[in-house]
């Protein structure tokens, strides 16, 4: 998970290396999935959420598909 | 094995209590020491949590490598917080070491195209980024995560 200053950055760093296109998210949508998936880490209570759970989090933020994908 | 869970739990909670006061993850005998256990014990125990994805261990080694989102080792996501310089893996994890620690902080990266540095602060729970156009991009889908977790 890199951050790139524009798309143009992106699309010129894959190039170069012939990868192929995977998702993207802004920095505010970085943030707040990160705020959601590490806020409780320190907790005695935190457990590994189930990839049910995990799909849970990624779609409250708009990411879905197949990218996304656990279960 | 609810007395092993448990166990497992205070070990992993130990881990991370310790990262965060001295800035570096615990060697097994440290947490050994301070939880009255053996240090094979500890070793099993950091084992099984890695095997459960709760932590990483080096390669080959009962040493922590990522108790995540703090990352024993360098990388080019820095995290400065609470006085102290700390390291994410990827820029999921800087942002959640700030997130995790609940205070304000800065993320410093480079753009992996340009170099150019990319310089993220959070304050009072808002994130403020260098520049609208900047995105973050996931090379790796989500199901394929844990194949490689030092490379995403």
């Amino acid at each position: 998970m890199l951050a790139f200053r524009s798309e143009a950055h992106l699309d010129r760093w894959l190039d170069d290396r012939g990868h192929t296109r995977g998702a993207t998210l802004s920095v505010a949508q970085q943030w707040e999935l990160a705020r959601i998936w590490y806020r409780d880490r320190m907790s005695p209570d935190y457990r590994r959420r189930s990839p049910a759970e995990a799909e849970a989090v990624f779609a409250s933020i708009g990411l879905t598909g197949s990218f996304w994908r656990l279960t | 094995m609810v007395e092993r869970v448990v166990e497992d739990n205070a070990v992993r909670l130990f881990v991370y209590r310790f990262f965060v006061e001295h800035g570096r993850p615990p060697m097994p005998v440290e947490t050994a020491s301070a939880l009255q256990v053996s240090s094979a014990e500890v070793e099993a125990s950091l084992r099984r949590l890695a095997d459960q994805h709760l932590l990483v261990l080096a390669p080959g080694t009962p040493y922590v490598w990522m108790a995540n989102p703090l990352c024993a080792l360098p990388s080019p996501f820095r995290v400065r917080a609470r006085d102290r310089d700390w390291y994410g893996v990827c820029i999921w994890d800087a942002l959640g070491v700030i997130a995790m620690l609940g205070s304000d902080g800065t993320v410093t990266t480079t753009c992996p195209d340009c170099a150019e540095p990319l310089v993220i602060d959070v304050r009072d729970d808002e994130l403020y980024a260098p520049d609208d156009r900047c995105v973050v991009h996931y090379l790796v889908p989500a199901a394929s995560w844990w194949d490689d977790i030092g490379f995403n």
